[in-house]
């Protein structure tokens, strides 16, 4: 429905991509408030929900941001502008399909065409054999899912008979219905989608892509893209996992993975020298983090991960505008930035306390809830705690960015800075700012 | 009008942002309008809903504006709801009122620094936190303005931050706060499990049926509260930090450690009277901190010479008093003496600010002497003050609201004749040392030359202050006398009246007995240092004496005392500590993650064999797990 919108805008620059997101935008959220434009027969294969419609509206903005805060650098990237915006929108048309697909073959679908145009996103700095290296690897890593998760799928459909994601079920058997092949099925795909939003120990080719990739890109796949794999990833555990609980326990194996994920993620983050590969690291400590949604799938995680994946990604889109416009991207070439572009620091500042989760930022609010949708299960307590001290890890490679901009002394070089960029990050960081001081706002709307 | 109270705190914070923002650009006269403007428009604001909320009071006693729900859970939740009553009125007032006087007589006394934009900036957060401590109708909020205030007291006293001292001094205030603001948070904590909110009207509607009264639960929340306002209100044991406090400006000194933040202990226990009433040996405590901390203050500033220090130590004195009043639950005699203290307190620091920018910078008063003649208006401003302080009877504010806590420190439930007699000594010594402030800087010869005399925009505060620290008590005067109460006719709508014992001496005993204190410490005063000068040199030799006053002359040496309860102990552990098994931990954890990091960063290696091998054996993991269980 929506998509048929995007491929208008097909072969437009700058402009036109922002001015194409902006009605999109518009769509959407009239679209939340049940204005139909046209009616189109899904088949069962899309299931329009608020959840969904709430997340394209959270995409769709946040790739307004992005578009309006780095259009230039997309420009700047390669040679064909215009393709590098339509892979854009081919790959917010995946997430269309991700937010609302209603059966298995639509998932694999959304998947396939969000990841595609993003292998040649990775290698669109050509001349670069960094940029190449990491489209090969994302490229061959991702067929390498794709495999597992067909494997699934199919052993789905041996175990149910059906593409559906509901499945009707008549309670015989042990298992009240579910089958042995049907779960080992759903394993299969939970590693793929695991793939998909970087979780240890199928995380290998995130750092690698991340830090290949060019910048303008990585910020683009580590905020929307990710954040729609887990918007794909909660929809399944909400339907397939709940109903398989007797079967299989579920939450030992997402604690485990969460564990596991916080754990690589911090650990590794904490002794970078570049602030790239220092944020491909913690966007796996982030995604541990929101798998904590997953852990148990109620109404405060949904919220939770609307909330996280705004947060989230509202900062991760202003550090990398920033990243990219720095010369240098060690943490010392970060040093002394306070003195020479003093909006730059203090708004990188407020991103990065939202990111550590620091109170009146957006970051803490989600990261709340996450720890919440925990809380309420009554047990698996200890995983909060784990989860609350790698937050206090996460801190430490934050600030090590703030300490270098204000502490330490040194000429931080960047490329000329627009008053018109500076704008649009101090909004940004008002954006956080006001989710952390009215979160109401945000969350009044999300309720469903 | 009460629609648009958010204005009161939002015009300052709007002050604050423009100046810290985009302060750098403005000129000075640009800035100095901000800055004074902000908080005038507020104090404008506070006095139009202060005559409504008294011509036409609202039934349930207080208007209750909800700008926004910050945070709301199952259990807990938290919204940022503006509430005013009596009590915050009367605290408005005075920090907008006040607070506005003394943004204009900033404006000329800061004209020459440097950081202009810096100091309004600060000053206009400072008045937006102390409006929200006040406003606040849940603790969450209140904590908030609390440690907001904390943070540009800190700000302030080391504004000149060149100075090491200046900035120890702001060290020191932040960390012997941060004590009081511990245990108070502790306190928080404490009701919020016991009663399951942090909603002020909440809290004191529930707590007499939740508690039963003198339970060790009360009392241990009421204690931790009490050391909040402690810590605040520079009351025994952590008064030290404030006579350090003064290295800040000051009209610093005058609006934030005179006026208004060191009196948010007070504003804390009177909010919270339902917690304290509760429980007798919280409010015994307060009434004992409250009479020793104006004795030991009171002496200690019978022997300052540095004219910041006295009015410094006199404050925590003052400050005592209005404890001792809280103690033994005369909860608006507390008040009205804040209300009047505020006046007062802040027209004697900024004529001490007037004078000390005069004399180049002179803060000790024996070098200083003769400024009658020189500076008459300062003199009569001075006076008017220091009259009130001393508390002389009928022609000064300080009478009207000293004669009440003293009469109460005996006469009310809690009252004993042990605090009465204290609080008799300590208004006998504030007699004492203002007289001898009063005569060593105005009489006598002139020592030091006069250099700027104040402008306009610092006198016309003086003289409304002076004015007010006559005037201001004659809006309460005690039952014997002129029946008129307005005062505590207000502040009993929130506050409940203090409860008088049986069998009492008339009133008018204790009267004339503070009245004739009161003038025979000014007596005194002048015996000592106008009438027979001798006297003091006599004493001078003798080295018994000279060490009691070099004794009270460190303020009861608290802080050798501290540093060798405390610091040093501390010191010396942390050097025997040095490199032993905390740290050893500390590396161990550091190793521990180096050592992971190492082995995450080979994983990381670059090779896709790798990477496959490594979602194999997460695969095979996973599905061993799935058959295993």
């Amino acid at each position: 429905m929506i998509c048929s919108i995007i491929v208008r805008n097909k072969g437009s620059f700058r402009h036109i991509a922002a001015f194409g997101l902006l009605i999109l935008l518009i769509a959407n959220i009239l679209e939340t408030y049940g204005k139909d434009f046209f009616h189109v027969n899904t088949m069962q294969l899309l299931q329009f929900d608020r959840f969904g419609f709430l997340f394209n509206s959270i995409a769709l903005g946040a790739t307004l941001i992005y578009v309006l805060l780095t259009g230039k650098e997309i420009e700047k990237s390669g040679k064909y502008a215009a393709e590098y915006f339509t892979l854009i929108f081919f790959v917010l048309c995946g997430i269309f399909i991700l937010s609302a697909y209603d059966n298995l073959l639509m998932l694999f679908l959304g998947i396939e065409i969000m990841s595609i145009p993003l292998y040649i996103l990775t290698g669109s700095d050509k001349r670069n054999l960094k940029s190449n290296e990491a489209a090969l690897k994302y490229f061959l890593m991702g067929a390498f899912s794709t495999g597992l998760m067909l494997m699934g799928i199919a052993l789905m459909y041996g175990g149910t008979g059906t593409f559906q994601l509901e499945v009707q079920r008549i309670s015989v058997g042990m298992y009240k219905g579910v089958s042995f092949l049907e779960i080992t099925g759903l394993l299969f795909l939970m590693v793929a989608m695991a793939f998909k939003v970087s979780a240890a120990p199928f995380h290998f080719w995130t750092p690698d892509v991340y830090d290949g990739a060019p910048a303008v890109f990585t910020s683009f796949m580590a905020t929307i893209v990710k954040a729609a794999a887990f918007v794909a990833f909660i929809k399944l555990c909400d339907v397939r996992m709940t109903a398989t609980l007797g079967a299989i326990d579920w939450k030992l194996l997402f604690a485990l993975i969460i564990v596991f994920t916080l754990l690589i993620g911090n650990i590794t983050a904490v002794f970078q020298q570049s602030v790239k590969r220092m944020l491909a690291y913690s966007s796996i400590a982030q995604a541990g983090f929101m798998l904590f949604a997953l852990f148990n799938v109620n109404d405060v995680a949904k919220e939770g991960l609307l909330l996280y994946t705004a947060a989230y990604s509202l900062a991760t889109i202003g550090i990398f505008a920033i990243l990219v416009k720095m010369k240098d991207y060690t943490f010392e070439g970060y040093n002394g930035l306070a003195k020479t572009q003093p909006v730059l620091a203090a708004t990188n500042t407020v991103f990065l306390l939202s990111l550590a989760g620091i109170p009146l930022t957006a970051g803490f609010f989600a990261k709340y809830y996450m720890l919440a949708a925990v809380v309420k299960t009554g047990s698996y307590i200890w995983l909060v705690v784990v989860g609350v001290l790698f937050a206090a890890v996460s801190v430490y490679y934050y600030f090590r960015v703030i300490q270098a901009m204000y502490f330490r002394n040194g000429n931080a070089a960047t490329e000329t800075i627009t008053f018109s960029f500076k704008t649009g990050l101090i909004i940004l960081a008002a954006i956080i700012i006001l989710i952390g001081i009215l979160p109401q706002v945000l969350l009044n709307w999300f309720y469903f | 009008m009460h629609q648009y109270l958010f204005l009161i705190p939002a015009l300052p914070l709007a002050g604050f942002l423009l100046l810290s923002l985009g302060g750098r650009h403005l000129s000075r006269k640009i800035i100095a309008w901000i800055g004074v403007g902000s908080v005038s428009a507020a104090a404008i604001f506070t006095i139009i809903l202060g005559l409504q909320f008294l011509q036409a009071p609202p039934p349930e006693g207080s208007y209750t504006q909800t700008l926004w729900q910050w945070m709301s859970t199952e259990n807990f939740s938290c919204a940022i709801n503006l509430r005013v009553d009596a009590l915050s009125l009367v605290f408005l007032f005075i920090i907008t009122f006040v607070g506005a006087l003394i943004h204009i007589y900033s404006s000329a006394f800061m004209r020459h620094d440097r950081d202009y934009a810096r100091f309004f900036a600060s000053m206009n957060l400072f008045v937006c936190a102390m409006l929200l401590l006040v406003l606040a109708d849940n603790l969450v909020l209140m904590y908030l303005g609390w440690e907001g205030v904390g943070l540009c007291s800190y700000l302030l006293i080391g504004f000149w931050y060149e100075t090491p001292a200046n900035c120890h001094a702001a060290n020191k205030a932040f960390y012997v706060t941060r004590i009081g603001d511990t245990a108070m948070a502790i306190g928080l904590f404490l009701l919020f499990k016991e009663l399951g909110t942090l909603n002020i009207p909440e809290i004191l509607q529930q707590a007499p049926q939740h508690f039963t009264a003198a339970s060790p639960n009360i009392t241990l929340i009421a204690l931790l509260l009490l050391a909040g306002g402690m810590g605040k209100s520079a009351q025994l044991p952590l008064q030290t930090w404030l006579p350090d406090a003064m290295a800040g400006p000051s009209p610093v000194s005058a609006l934030i450690h005179a006026a208004t933040m060191v009196t948010a202990g007070v504003y804390l226990i009177a909010r919270m009277h339902v917690v304290f009433q509760l429980s007798p040996v919280a409010m015994d405590v307060t009434a004992i901190v409250g009479a020793l901390t104006l004795f030991i203050a009171g002496c200690s500033a019978l022997v300052q010479t540095d004219i910041k220090r006295i009015l410094a130590y006199s404050t925590i004195s003052q400050i005592g008093y209005m404890f001792l009043a809280l103690g033994v639950g005369a909860w608006s005699a507390a008040i009205f003496h804040f209300f009047t203290h505020a006046f007062f307190k802040a027209l004697l620091f900024l004529a001490a600010g007037a004078i000390i920018e005069s004399l180049h910078h002179e803060h000790d008063i024996f070098k200083m002497g003769g400024l009658r003649k020189k500076m008459p208006l300062v003199f009569w401003t001075f006076l008017a003050g220091a009259a009130a302080l001393a508390a002389l009877p009928l022609i000064s504010a300080g009478f009207f609201s000293k004669d009440q806590i003293l009469w109460y420190a005996w006469s009310a439930g809690n009252g004993s004749p042990m605090l009465w007699f204290v609080a008799l000594a300590g208004a006998f010594i504030t007699a004492f040392y203002t007289t001898r402030l009063m005569i060593v800087v105005f009489w006598g010869e002139m020592k030091t030359h006069i250099g700027e005399y104040p402008g306009r925009a610092m006198t016309i505060p003086l003289v409304i202050l002076a004015i007010l620290s006559v005037i201001a008590g004659f809006i309460e005067w005690p039952h014997n006398m002129v029946h008129l109460t307005l005062f505590s006719d207000l502040v009993q709508k929130v506050l409940p009246a203090t409860m008088l014992q049986d069998d009492l001496p008339e009133e008018i005993v204790f009267q004339i007995i503070a009245a004739a204190t009161a003038l025979f410490g000014v007596y005194t005063g002048y015996v000592f240092y106008q009438g027979n000068k001798a006297l003091i040199e006599e004493w001078k030799q003798s080295s018994a004496l000279m060490q009691i006053r070099n004794f009270l002359f460190k303020g009861w040496a608290f802080d050798q005392l501290y540093d060798a309860l405390f610091v040093r102990p501390f010191k010396f552990l942390t050097r025997i500590n040095k490199s032993d098994l905390f740290d050893k931990l500390y590396n161990g954890i550091a190793l521990v993650s180096r050592r992971l990091n190492q082995l995450f960063s080979i994983s990381q290696n670059g090779s896709l064999r790798w990477y496959i091998v490594g979602v194999l054996i997460g695969i095979i993991f996973i599905l061993t797990l799935q058959l295993m269980l």
